[in-house]
């Protein structure tokens, strides 16, 4: 890789408001997101999926569905073995099914023989197949329906079988007409049960029973910290399971073509990862495989890998060769595509009058559902402080049960990490007397002044400075020196309390990691036209307005003069939108993209009107001599291409971003201050959010007006969190009650506050990702604001009314 | 959705020989707002529908009727009738802001353009165990009211002798109930009249609604009779606790109606009807004794609103609403006398 010229010193788009070049598209309804995509002879996919919480199949029948109206495919999930055609001897087919490739050299070819009649189906080369077609060595996959006798199911929702037909409405009917006998086995779906029953197995995996306990560390003398301190609290604070609830549901168009190659429109937040996934399960070389994402609505994490879904609809389709359209319904998104997991924590805290915390203790624990990892950030607790407080012990168990597993959500573990912490602190500076604001600003992590001597720009050698600047715009911004009181002493007897509360956050932001690097692909035409490819693709985040931003403003053009084509897995190599690693990736490789076409531009051009490359320059609409003082317009300029073209490719990634020479292109590590303000009704437990200030640092900003639209949309998502959201299941049926948005509750526009967004410009730190900081604070700064509103602590989240009342109620009762 | 034959007639004579006489089979579509759920979701598979929205007539108006020298006026409002269409009537909002307020508060626009003032009354509970397929509730014909001991944070609390912990979903029926409204009943035998609170029962079974009308028969439309005496001032308002602003349920709701003598501020023939709180909109003798014949300050809507809650018996996760019906009730009193709202901001 060349040596970058970096960013332009002076910018001319970059950082500007921008508006979002699809931004019409949307609101039209032209823009084409993969549940609008419909493709001649188009099925429909349903799934049959599991009524308990816990069951084993004992019998099961697809004959009457197969015959149902306008059925063509059935798929039964979980069985179907691929191998290669040992022999066939009457209507036996023994066929051996090779060990994984890592045990390849360990273990042997396993033999199978299955009588192929009705609810056995052959499938080679990607073609159901009759047992007569196939001939020994040909590759086989076979799949007896009766094999899914046994199979234990784990939650509401698994996945059962799936059916393509004609209509939705005939795949409703057809699923429904699969008999399926069940045993059903005990569940259980609350943490509390798993905790007091930590034996008790209702879900897979090695564990003894669902309980995975004592994931520790310890830092300091935790008990001498408490003894140290002024005042300590206790308190057990808490968030449950909620839903990523994507506008547009996890699901895909699957289409098979005559070449034996697959294409795909599929709702994703990876179109390359998409694609060799696909391409590694059909055996199909990834170049014949195709993900397309042009729009996507919304994915939060959720969507990294095709999924059960994905896969029964790219088999629906080679079986029925035909495309099949496999969409979730809402209750399928909500109990089946993912969550972000609870988080429950005893915490003690203790403090010094002056605000210092001499000690934090948290055992915490929470559940992803019926399988998954853990359910906070355990190694950046106590989160934001942790290198600030001396003394701190933290301890974290998961707790299974028979609900669907989690997936990624927008900052994984973070949220759940500032609620315990966040809480916890303003309830100690409520019993030491003071303002939070103190108490953070003591607590702060302390600049690494050796990483500073090294690299002034770098966030760890000035963390503190940017949380102390940060803290004063925020306070600047809230009017928090008017509007705090101490906890429940607002101004006025009236039963409406004001309240403001605030929390700190961190994220990385760096670019994607990985060995290869995200691509671009800049060409310059010679009507002077330029277009922008990466397969990356576009959440709702505006990174097509971003590749254009960075494109035109190289380029001296206009953001709508360049056309952006991504979200295609073909134009080269990106990495999935995770992490808020894609404009740290894709900025840069735009920007070097299109130095790259430039500079041929110069060099393809500049001996046609006598101008040295070396000489020539970019201004607004025009190509200069620096020489010679000479300039053509850029139509001029590039009409002098003739039959060539001017192109240019950009590659970036964490590591080329740390190279010496690429400094200030992109980095990493974001700080972020959120402030709420908050009414309460004390009668009724109604909160309402009132103002929101969200200060963020994420070095160069790019796109502004869409980098601000980013920080109110993690701002709405985490008011949800904190006021609305909750995944409520019945113990008794192992089923969620409110897989809907009726009473799964998200706010409406009535629901959401002022947003004040202030962005701080950092350019000489290179792009950062903004996609997960700014919802992480939210909830715990709107918790806290309920706080200082009724100096009584709602311990749990959300704060509904219900929650509200009986926080304030109990504490009644305790007086 | 399960098929079914889809009528749509002109008339009610021609709509009522085409219901069935027993529940299940044929159902009614209004706004279709409750029963394209219920369809979708397989918790209702009717063979017939039978829509209502090609009625006109009585069916489709508003109609108010000013007696000489009384005021407010009465006002028959047909059961067609979309719910954005009452919310804007300017006689009711004039005259019964306790009923127009609340049509204008259900659910979202969209809804509201929809739904209608049948649909309002006659429409299913929304029970989350009711709701889902796989559950076999009481009123699906199963043994066991999961929400008793189950997840009950929206259920009833008024719940002593009810086996079903449903609310009644309705938010025009109290204050409708309120008003003293009657409802116009057709059937094949003819027409009958019957005041709204007797349009209600707490169903136990899959063979009952939470309306009383017979499965052959149909709402034409409701009566708010002329009820404040002469040179007396009509008061009434709703008052609902809601979480979200937009498309929320009401955790609870009160409607009140009572009027004032003249100059008076003293509070005469009070009704207080209750909404969300127990399988019927429950009409609150208890409430409207600790009104009746006082002064409406903060202090006697507070013990109107306390009064409200006698027999209450809520649920393992539902006490909270205990206390927001008293306030509820307390706030809609005052709001009915014309009080500012003091739990309002500025």
């Amino acid at each position: 890789m060349a040596k970058a010229d970096g960013w332009p010193k002076k910018r001319r788009l970059l950082g500007t408001r921008v508006r979002r070049l699809d931004g019409p598209a949307k609101a039209t309804g032209r823009a084409k997101y993969s549940f609008d995509i419909n493709r001649k002879g188009m099925l429909h996919a349903r799934f049959l999926r599991c009524p308990h919480a816990h069951a084993k199949i004992t019998s099961i029948d697809t004959s009457a569905a197969r015959k149902m109206p306008g059925v063509k495919a059935v798929v039964i999930i979980g069985v179907g073995r691929t191998g290669f055609v040992s022999e066939i001897d009457g209507s036996k087919l023994v066929y051996r099914v090779p060990p994984p490739k890592k045990e390849a050299k360990k273990k042997k070819d396993e033999i199978f023989t299955v009588e192929v009649k009705e609810g056995v189906t052959l499938i080679s080369r990607n073609k159901v197949v009759k047992l007569s077609d196939l001939k020994p060595n040909d590759p086989v996959t076979v799949e007896a329906e009766q094999e899914a006798v046994g199979r234990e199911l784990f939650y509401a929702g698994d996945e059962i079988a799936a059916v393509a037909a004609d209509t939705e409405e005939h795949a409703h009917d057809a699923v429904r007409a699969i008999k399926v006998a069940y045993a059903v086995l005990d569940h259980m779906v609350s943490e509390e049960e798993v905790l007091e029953n930590p034996k008790k197995k209702t879900t897979p995996g090695e564990l003894e029973g669902n309980l995975s306990s004592g994931k520790e560390a310890t830092k300091g003398d935790v008990e001498a910290g408490f003894k140290e301190a002024d005042a300590v609290v206790e308190g057990k604070y808490g968030v449950p399971v909620i839903s990523h609830q994507c506008l547009e549901s996890h699901g895909l168009v699957a289409e098979w073509d005559a070449e034996g190659g697959l294409t795909v429109w599929c709702s994703t937040q990876a179109t390359v990862a998409i694609a060799g996934q696909l391409a590694g399960r059909f055996g199909v070389p990834q170049s014949r495989v195709k993900c397309i994402t042009h729009y996507m609505g919304g994915g939060f994490g959720s969507k990294f890998t095709p999924g059960v879904h994905g896969f029964a609809a790219a088999d629906l389709a080679r079986r029925a060769q035909a495309p099949v359209k496999l969409m979730l319904d809402r209750e399928e998104e909500v109990t089946t595509a993912g969550n972000r997991p609870s988080a429950y924590g005893k915490v003690k805290i203790g403090g010094k009058k002056d605000g210092t915390i001499t000690a934090f203790a948290i055992d915490c624990y929470g559940t992803p559902g019926y399988t998954g990892g853990a359910t906070v950030n355990l190694n950046l607790l106590p989160y934001v402080y942790l290198d600030a407080i001396p003394n701190w012990k933290r301890s974290h168990s998961v707790a299974l049960i028979n609900a669907g597993g989690a997936q990624a959500m927008r900052a994984p573990g973070h949220p759940q990490n500032c609620i315990l912490t966040e809480f916890a602190v303003d309830d100690l500076a409520a019993k030491l007397g003071i303002d939070p604001l103190i108490i953070r600003r003591k607590n702060l992590p302390p600049n690494n002044p050796k990483v500073k001597e090294k690299d002034p720009t770098a966030w760890l050698g000035r963390r503190n400075d940017i949380y102390n600047e940060q803290l004063d715009i925020a306070v600047r911004l809230s009017g928090w020196k008017e509007k705090w009181h101490p906890p429940g002493k607002g101004p006025g007897a009236g039963t409406l309390k004001h309240g403001i509360g605030m929390a700190l956050h961190t994220w990385g932001g760096f670019a994607a990691g990985g060995t290869t690097p995200n691509e671009c692909h800049v060409r310059i035409n010679k009507d002077g036209t330029a277009t922008a490819e990466t397969s990356t693709q576009d959440l709702g985040t505006a990174q097509r307005t971003v590749t254009a931003i960075v494109t035109a403003e190289i380029l001296g053009l206009e953001p709508t003069d360049v056309v952006v084509n991504l979200g295609e897995s073909q134009y080269g190599f990106s990495s999935g939108s995770g992490g808020s690693t894609t404009c740290p990736s894709q900025a840069p490789a735009a920007l070097l993209a299109a130095q790259a076409a430039r500079n041929d531009l110069f060099k393809k051009v500049g001996p046609r009107v006598g101008a040295d490359p070396k000489d020539l320059a970019i201004e607004p609409g025009k190509v200069v001599d620096t020489k010679n003082k000479k300039e053509w317009t850029w139509q001029e300029f590039c009409a002098r291409l003739g039959m060539d073209e001017a192109k240019g490719k950009g590659e970036w990634s964490l590591a080329l971003s740390n190279e010496d020479d690429n400094a200030g292109i992109s980095s990493g590590q974001v700080a972020g201050v959120q402030v709420a303000e908050a009414t309460v009704d004390s009668e009724t437990g109604v909160v309402r959010v009132k103002h929101m200030v969200a200060v963020q640092d994420c070095g160069l900003v790019v796109s502004k007006l869409t980098c601000e639209s980013q920080v109110c949309g993690g701002v709405i998502m985490g008011l949800n969190y904190a006021v609305f959201e909750e995944i409520i299941r019945d113990d008794v049926t192992g089923r969620q009650v409110n897989p809907d948005m009726e009473f799964y509750k998200l706010g409406g526009l009535g629901d959401m506050p002022k947003i004040t967004v202030h962005l701080m410009d950092m350019p000489e730190r290179g792009v950062i990702g903004i996609g997960e900081p700014p919802t992480i604070s939210t909830a715990a700064a709107i918790g806290n604001a309920v706080f200082n509103a009724l100096g009584v602590r709602v311990p749990i989240l959300p704060l509904t009314p219900k929650h509200v009342l009986d926080a304030v109620a109990k504490r009644g009762k305790a007086k | 959705m399960k098929n079914f034959v889809y009528h749509r007639p002109a008339t009610l004579a021609m709509a009522l020989p085409l219901l069935s006489d027993k529940w299940g089979p044929t159902e009614l579509l209004g706004g279709g707002t409750d029963l394209l759920d219920r369809t979708k979701d397989y918790v209702s598979g009717p063979d017939v529908v039978v829509s209502l929205t090609g009625i006109g007539g009585e069916f489709r108006q508003i109609t108010p009727s000013f007696p000489p020298g009384r005021f407010p006026p009465a006002v028959t409002i047909g059961a067609g009738m979309k719910l954005a269409e009452i919310a804007e009537n300017k006689d009711l909002k004039n005259s019964y802001p306790a009923l127009a307020t609340a049509a204008g508060m259900i659910a979202g626009p969209q809804i509201r353009n929809m739904g209608t003032l049948g649909g309002s009354l006659c429409q299913r509970n929304r029970c989350w165990y009711f709701r889902d397929e796989h559950v076999h509730c009481l009123l699906k014909g199963g043994k066991k009211c999961y929400a008793q001991e189950g997840e009950n944070q929206y259920h009833a609390i008024f719940t002593a002798g009810h086996p079903c912990v449903i609310v009644n979903p309705s938010t025009l029926a109290p204050p409708l109930i309120a008003l003293g409204a009657t409802a116009k009943v057709a059937g094949p035998k003819g027409e009958r009249v019957l005041p709204v609170e007797k349009l209600f029962q707490a169903p136990v079974k899959e063979t009952q609604r939470e309306h009383t009308l017979a499965p052959n028969e149909i709402l034409v439309s409701v009566t708010i009779p002329v009820s404040v005496p002469q040179f007396a001032r009509g008061c009434n308002a709703s008052y609902e606790v809601k979480q979200r602003e937009t498309n929320e349920w009401p955790l609870v709701q009160a409607a009140v109606a009572f009027h004032f003598e003249m100059d008076s501020k003293v509070a005469k023939g009070v009704r207080v009807v209750l909404g969300h709180v127990a399988p019927t909109p429950l009409v609150s003798e208890a409430a409207a004794k600790a009104l009746e014949g006082k002064e409406v300050t903060e202090a006697t809507a507070a013990a109107a609103g306390e009064a409200a809650c006698e027999g209450v018996k809520p649920l393992s996760q539902n006490e909270y609403k205990v206390q927001q019906l008293k306030v509820a009730v307390k706030r809609a009193v005052l709001l009915a006398a014309g009080a500012k709202p003091y739990w309002s901001e500025g």
